[in-house]
């Protein structure tokens, strides 16, 4: 199978092996042009929950079929080897540089792709660690970068410490000014400090285990998963007969699961000011490390649920241009990374602090008529504003309250329904990169929205020079 | 500006200092085109699912699509006039929509990519339509039924500026 590689320098696992964990050594003084591989055991984590699972599968055959021919053992083993060969020859044809400011990644042996990250326009850079990983001492780079649906780099996997090295000297590398210029990748900073160099973290948040599970249950997938619960248990007993309930279990486990997938992908959260940025952590058994660089979120959202509210909880969530880097869970791209999962009320203000300086409240209240139109989400209906910030409160079971950058404004709409018209009100929305943040300036009176709109744009272009 | 107004909008905000252009006057003609083109084979598909049922059914469905069709006619020429596009100092503006009426305002500096775009009706007519990405995917901008060569020669004057005016995200 080694025989067609392409470009197949050092092409025996052995050397490949020195040249994993000794070459990261050589590189992190200076850029060193070399290529390096993954860590040689990066195919048994990537193959993860699907190797395990065919082990099991392989091992349950193996006994049931003890007293029988292996016809079909042997088929499963031949299934295994060419799943294990696939992930080896992939690694064996995996390779990747750090130069010129400029990750390249080349990878693929059929269809052979080289990938290049200028490192100047990466959005943020993550750490994770699946399950898997962290038992081998594994872990995965991830890079994103601002596109929407492309996919942005992937190292999986190198060694743990290699990674945090690697982690440290390409944020390193990505520190250009706060708002890189798109059309010059040269403005970024040359290879700026030692890796070596002393790190000072300062910590900011961490999520109380116990209040994660109780928000969670007092969630709304949280109550639906006790309701759906309750409900097959009362079905069983009602019935006596259990069976019945069987035919719905898998959906119930599906539910479980994605309570079980939030809990574990926020447990634990801890957020930290570093010199690169935020500092984001995450995760019980599959482990999560984001940085965030200064000057790259593009909206901050605060939603305060109904029940929360009861306790004085708050979410905290940021937006950072560039795809979800977990899209097999639904549920999680739908929403917005959070940096406060849950928290007090001072928690969250603390850390808008942090990310907002001087920032504006919702203060300025729509006027009467909206009452008409929006006759719950009235309650909270705001807006308020600066010459760097606009903040926009609505939502009457959950309350959510987004503060947009001005210098982030991607576009800025006006729009008017019928129902508005009539009663001479009219909506400016904002937009900023990405999917999901839209400040909403809901329902205002037509003539301050037309005032709305004539004075953003020249607001956020008067922001938008201040910050270049 | 040289068309008719026959429903105009009434006045919106900033029209004080902007200068809407319009697409072009053929642009009625090209919806009323696609128009004609969905209703007719869905009267005739629902008219002659209906008729299996009988044969008044059949005929009244078919014409009852027919006349949802003219009633959608109806509001094309008030639709069609409501677009309109204004090329400001820093940011282009369009405007659309009756019911509910929209204007967006997009930098310049914020355009990701602009593509012109012409379906076959379009195309016959010789109109095309110019759309602006940003970096928001909620930020919609087109502009239809421009003249293929003004499409040509917006989408290269907004790229230039967009160009000069570029902004990092």
């Amino acid at each position: 199978m080694t025989g067609p590689l392409p470009g197949g320098s050092a092409g025996s696992a052995g050397s490949a092996d020195s040249a994993g964990s000794a070459g990261l050594a050589d590189s992190a003084g200076d850029n060193v042009a070399g290529w390096h591989r993954l860590h040689p055991l990066s195919p048994v984590v990537r193959a993860g929950r699907r190797l395990l699972s065919i082990v099991i599968a392989v091992v349950a055959l193996f006994l049931l079929n003890q007293h029988q021919e292996g016809g079909a053992l042997v088929g499963d083993l031949v299934v295994v080897t060419l799943a294990l060969v696939g992930g080896v020859v992939s690694w064996l044809v995996t390779r990747w540089q750090v130069a010129d400011g400029v990750l390249r990644i080349e990878t693929g042996l059929v269809r052979r792709q080289s990938l290049r990250f200028p490192l100047s326009q990466v959005q943020a850079i993550d750490v994770v660690q699946s399950g898997l990983a962290r038992v081998l001492g594994l872990a995965e780079i991830q890079l994103r970068m601002a596109g929407a649906d492309s996919s942005g780099g992937r190292l999986a996997c190198l060694s743990r410490a290699d990674a945090e090295q690697l982690r440290r000297r390409l944020l390193s590398m990505t520190r250009a000014p706060a708002v890189a210029t798109v059309a010059l990748p040269d403005a970024a900073s040359p290879a700026g400090e030692p890796v070596g160099a002393q790190e000072t973290e300062r910590l900011l948040f961490r999520v109380r285990p116990g209040r994660l599970a109780g928000a969670i249950a007092l969630s709304r997938a949280g109550a639906f998963a006790a309701i759906v619960i309750i409900a097959m248990a009362l079905v069983a007993a009602l019935t006596g007969q259990p069976g019945i309930v069987a035919s719905f279990l898998p959906f119930g486990i599906g539910i479980v699961l994605a309570v079980w997938r939030q809990f574990n992908g926020e447990f634990g959260t801890t957020v930290a000011a570093a010199p690169d940025g935020l500092r984001l952590r995450s995760g019980l058994v599959q482990t999560t490390a984001e940085t965030i660089r200064p000057g790259r979120v593009q909206g901050v959202r605060l939603v305060e649920p109904l029940v929360w509210r009861a306790f004085g909880w708050c979410r905290l969530e940021v937006d950072v241009a560039g795809p979800r880097q977990r899209r097999e869970d639904r549920s999680e791209s739908q929403r917005l990374r959070a940096l406060i999962p849950v928290g007090s009320r001072a928690e969250a203000e603390q850390m808008l602090g942090e990310l907002l300086s001087a920032r504006p409240a919702p203060s300025r209240r729509p006027p009467r008529s909206a009452r008409w139109k929006a006759p719950l989400t009235y309650h909270f209906l705001a807006w308020g504003g600066d010459d760097r910030y606009v903040v926009a409160s609505r939502g009457r079971v959950c309350r959510k309250t987004t503060w947009v950058p001005l210098e982030k404004v991607q576009s800025i709409r006006w729009l008017q329904g019928p129902f508005q018209r009539r009663l001479g009100l009219a909506s400016v929305r904002l937009d900023v990169a990405g999917k999901r943040v839209t400040a909403s300036i809901q329902d205002r009176d037509a003539a301050e929205a037309q005032e709305i709109l004539g004075r953003l744009p020249v607001l956020a272009r008067d922001a938008r020079i201040r910050a270049a | 500006m040289s068309i008719a107004e026959p429903g105009s909008p009434p006045a919106e905000p900033g029209d004080a200092d902007v200068v809407w252009q319009r697409p072009s006057p053929l642009l009625l003609r090209a919806r009323r085109i696609q128009t004609v083109l969905v209703t007719v084979p869905v009267a005739l598909a629902g008219g002659l699912a209906g008729m299996a049922g009988s044969a008044p059914l059949g005929i009244g469905l078919g014409f009852g699509l027919v006349l949802v069709g003219l009633v959608w006619e109806r509001f094309l020429a008030r639709r069609v006039a409501a677009w309109g596009y204004a090329e400001r100092n820093q940011d282009l503006m369009v405007r659309r929509g009756v019911l509910i009426r929209r204007q967006s305002v997009i930098p310049y500096g914020r355009m990701q990519f602009i593509d012109v775009t012409a379906g076959p009706v379009e195309r016959s007519l010789g109109l095309a339509t110019v759309r602006m990405h940003t970096a928001a995917a909620a930020s919609d901008a087109r502009i239809p039924g421009l003249d293929r060569a003004e499409a040509a020669k917006l989408r290269d004057q907004l790229a230039s500026l967009g160009e000069a005016q570029a902004a990092g995200l």
